[in-house]
């Protein structure tokens, strides 16, 4: 290896990489641990296989067909794409935008205007080599491994590009902060999809570089989570978010032990990590990322309030005389410094304390959207005035969701009912959206309690939206 | 739409509870109409709390595994009918 390379998987060829719980097609009936040796020879066979092209609009579901499916592409210098949601609106504004693109899936509905390519029309076969022979691609350190997408859902939003050496560098820093601290493979499951920055660090990356075996299920119940939990041996890790937690701790189970949790996407409230540490009788740790940097910060929220920042980066103000708890997040393996939207307070050499979270950005159970966005498709619809999509003050007895309130013309009001209105409202979301992100509830209003100069002062609206509640 | 029966009525009493829903009444969820998709429209995040909230009153755990439970979220009357075979 040279310094202008780093290999596709830092790993022994022998140990292994990945757990699949049922069979998947391509597989045929194996079920059980997948060696890195074989999880080599699917990746080539696939590579092989591929249409030419520059990017793969990489769509798998399962998350060890998504593993080699990113794996192939990279081997076969074509980008991964990988957009916030798999709407048909969504991979079309994606064809658009990339024109020498074709749909890598395993099976989910793909627009008709772009060409496609499903993983389980193949057959992949264990590896027939002996160790010695099996030879590890080396990439190419600024090839442009793949393109994450910063939000929403009309295609518009944000690329970020993640040349191979992000990925290699950042993940041997998460390796640092995420992993339990032992010399044995790490067993690991995850509740968030591979596809958004949170899952593919902790879920597709680590598993390339460090001794870390994952599981290729994505169980939603408490009662699945912990049922995939006690097949896989210890020690096992867990990556999550605040909603998966709730619901285990609140479900009255006994889980068997995890030595790691990493729980990201929103924040997590310091009894419930206490909570999730004594049922898990292990370590949590909250880790604070975004899509551009990836991972940054971390915690072990039962115990501290401050973050803490990963070697590897640093923060810098950003200068701006108005709002000094605005930082600048750099690091040498990042293609471009990145303007954070979080308000931080720096507390310690590389301690801060998250003062708010960013106005436009949401996120609901790992999945990102932006308000602005979501205002934008609001404001499109057919006979809407004026309107306001937004996330109401947190509500402890359950997930919190977005609402809205919306003012049609007078001529629409006269001639329809608010029932089809509100119906017409809901059908351009849900076109455009992840069901997340639908507002709920959606309240049609006379007008808007907007200052003079167009503001809508947020005291206001929460006020009308009690109001109706 | 049919008529709830007092099971049914209490299983449609939490959805509203657990799920915040302000734009219908228990009363209005018909038990035959398809909770996800085009019906109620409710998400996986739905799921986990229906889940969650039917645990803590029912001592019933769902589990996606198990085809019952698919079959169990199709509609309000399915997921009484789970809970009532289920409940320990």
């Amino acid at each position: 290896m040279t310094d202008t390379y780093a290999p596709l998987v830092n790993r022994s060829v022998d140990d292994w990489i990945a757990y699949t719980k049922a069979p998947i097609a391509p597989l045929g009936d194996h079920i059980g641990t997948v060696s890195v040796a074989d999880f080599l020879a699917h990746v080539h066979q696939l590579a092989q296989h591929l249409p030419d092209a520059g990017y793969a609009l990489n769509l798998c579901e399962n998350r060890y067909l998504f593993m080699v499916a990113f794996c192939a592409a990279i081997v076969r210098q074509q980008t991964n794409l990988l957009p916030p949601n798999k709407n048909i609106a969504t991979q079309e504004a994606m064809g658009q935008r990339y024109r020498d693109t074709y749909i890598l899936h395993d099976g989910v509905v793909c627009a008709e205007s772009i060409p496609q390519f499903d993983i389980n029309s193949l057959t992949l076969s264990a590896n027939t080599k002996a160790s010695s022979e099996i030879a590890i691609p080396d990439i190419a350190l600024d090839f442009l491994s793949a393109i994450t997408f910063t939000s929403g859902s009309t295609g518009e939003s944000t690329p970020s590009h993640k040349p191979w050496r992000t990925f290699v560098d950042s993940t041997h820093i998460n390796g640092n902060y995420m992993l339990p601290s032992t010399e044995r493979l790490v067993w690991l499951l995850a509740t968030v999809p591979g596809q958004h920055m949170w899952g593919l660090e902790t879920s597709i990356l680590l598993p390339l570089m460090a001794r870390v075996c994952v599981c290729d299920a994505r169980p939603l119940f408490a009662k699945d989570i912990r049922s995939i939990l006690t097949y896989l041996p210890e020690p096992r890790m867990l990556v999550s978010t605040p909603v998966h937690l709730r619901a285990m701790v609140l479900s009255g189970l006994d889980f068997p032990p995890i030595a790691m949790t990493l729980c990201a996407t929103a924040p997590l409230a310091k009894e419930l990590a206490v909570q999730a540490e004594t049922l898990f009788r292990g370590q949590l740790q909250e880790v604070y990322g975004c899509s551009e940097v990836g991972s940054m910060l971390y915690r072990q929220t039962s115990k501290v309030d401050c973050w803490t920042i990963f070697n590897g980066l640093s923060f810098i103000s950003s200068g701006n005389n108005d709002d000094d708890n605005k930082y600048i997040a750099r690091g040498a393996h990042l293609p471009a410094e990145v303007l954070l939207q979080d308000r931080l307070q720096m507390v310690g050499e590389r301690q801060f304390r998250l003062l708010g979270r960013n106005e436009d950005m949401i996120e609901i159970a790992g999945k990102r959207g932006s308000l602005q966005e979501l205002n934008k498709i609001l404001l499109a619809t057919r006979g809407v005035l004026d309107g306001v999509v937004f996330l109401p003050p947190e509500d402890k007895a359950s997930v919190n969701r977005l609402a809205a309130l919306v003012v049609f013309d007078g001529q629409t009001t006269s001639h329809e009912n608010q029932e089809d209105l509100k119906e017409r409202v809901m059908e351009q979301f849900r076109e455009r959206l992840d069901p997340v992100f639908l507002p709920r509830p959606l309240h049609i209003v006379d007008a808007l309690p907007r200052e003079a100069n167009g503001k809508l002062p947020r005291k206001k609206l929460l006020a009308l939206f009690e109001s109706l509640s | 739409m049919s008529e709830h029966t007092t099971e049914q009525r209490e299983m449609a009493e939490l959805l509203v509870e657990a799920l915040n829903l302000e734009d219908i009444t228990a009363e209005e969820i018909d038990p035959e109409e398809s909770l996800f998709g085009d019906g109620l429209g409710l998400d996986s995040i739905d799921a986990l709390e229906i889940a969650l909230a039917i645990s803590q009153k029912y001592g019933v755990q769902m589990q996606a595994e198990d085809e019952n439970v698919r079959n169990a979220f199709a509609t309000l009357a399915s997921l009484c009918e789970f809970v009532k075979e289920n409940t320990p």
